[in-house]
């Protein structure tokens, strides 16, 4: 099972779908980007990865129009796949898993230190 | 001019606003104005993070309309809000660049 099947939810199962379907229909460049944002956003994933759908449809109807305008994917995204997403995802700020796993540790350790220390 | 995306990055939110400010326009119409201007790494998804963010924050109208090709297109346009903000972005770049004039006078 991929990452992205674990996290996804039968609910939500057909609208992933339709995204699919949808990235289908682009240019092979686009496709190549889309498979690219999925990667990357993945790691903006809530517990489900609900809270990406309206990002990938965002990411997706870029894609789509700069397609239709005949726009290859280098004007579009130029070189920075990684920081667009972060910007498509709510910036640097935004929690993704790596900062839940930062917090976690820091909570273990906090917890170790104060046993510790008695 | 290259690498200028750095310094761009704060600025670039006032430079789509004011562009917006001037007429009704779309992601493409924006990146490619900014790339006239001679701002040519900015790409269209760089507009379009900052596109939505303004839409997200509700400082655009947005209407969808019908495009020749492909999906239907968002046009934006500032409402009040967006124009408060945009004018708080040029008493900001006033302060700014005021102040870096200065520096730069002070030092020759």
């Amino acid at each position: 099972m991929t990452f992205w099947e674990t996290v996804t939810g039968s609910d939500i199962t057909r609208e992933w779908n339709a995204f699919e379907a949808r990235a289908e229909a682009l240019p092979t460049d686009h496709r190549t980007a889309w498979e690219e944002i999925k990667d990357h956003l993945s790691t903006y994933s809530d517990f489900t990865g609900r809270n990406l759908t309206p990002i990938l449809d965002a990411a997706l109807t870029l894609l789509e129009e700069t397609a239709a305008d005949g726009q290859g994917i280098h004007e579009v995204l130029g070189d920075d796949v990684k920081g667009f997403c972060a910007a498509l995802a709510g910036g640097e700020r935004s929690r993704d898993y790596r900062d839940r796993w930062r917090e976690q540790l820091n909570r273990n350790v906090a917890r170790k230190l104060g046993r510790l220390g008695g | 001019m290259d690498d200028l995306t750095e310094m761009l990055k704060g600025t670039l939110e006032g430079c789509v606003l004011e562009i917006i400010g001037g007429e009704e326009t779309y992601g493409y119409a924006i990146t490619r104005r900014l790339n006239e201007l001679g701002f040519a790494d900015v790409v269209e998804g760089t507009v379009y993070t900052i596109l939505l963010r303004l839409e997200k924050n509700g400082l655009v109208q947005v209407t969808r309309r019908p495009s020749g090709l492909g999906p239907p297109r968002k046009f934006y346009a500032l409402n009040d809000a967006g124009r408060e903000r945009l004018a708080a972005f040029w008493a900001k770049w006033e302060y700014v660049t005021s102040r870096i004039d200065k520096l730069r006078e002070d030092g020759r």
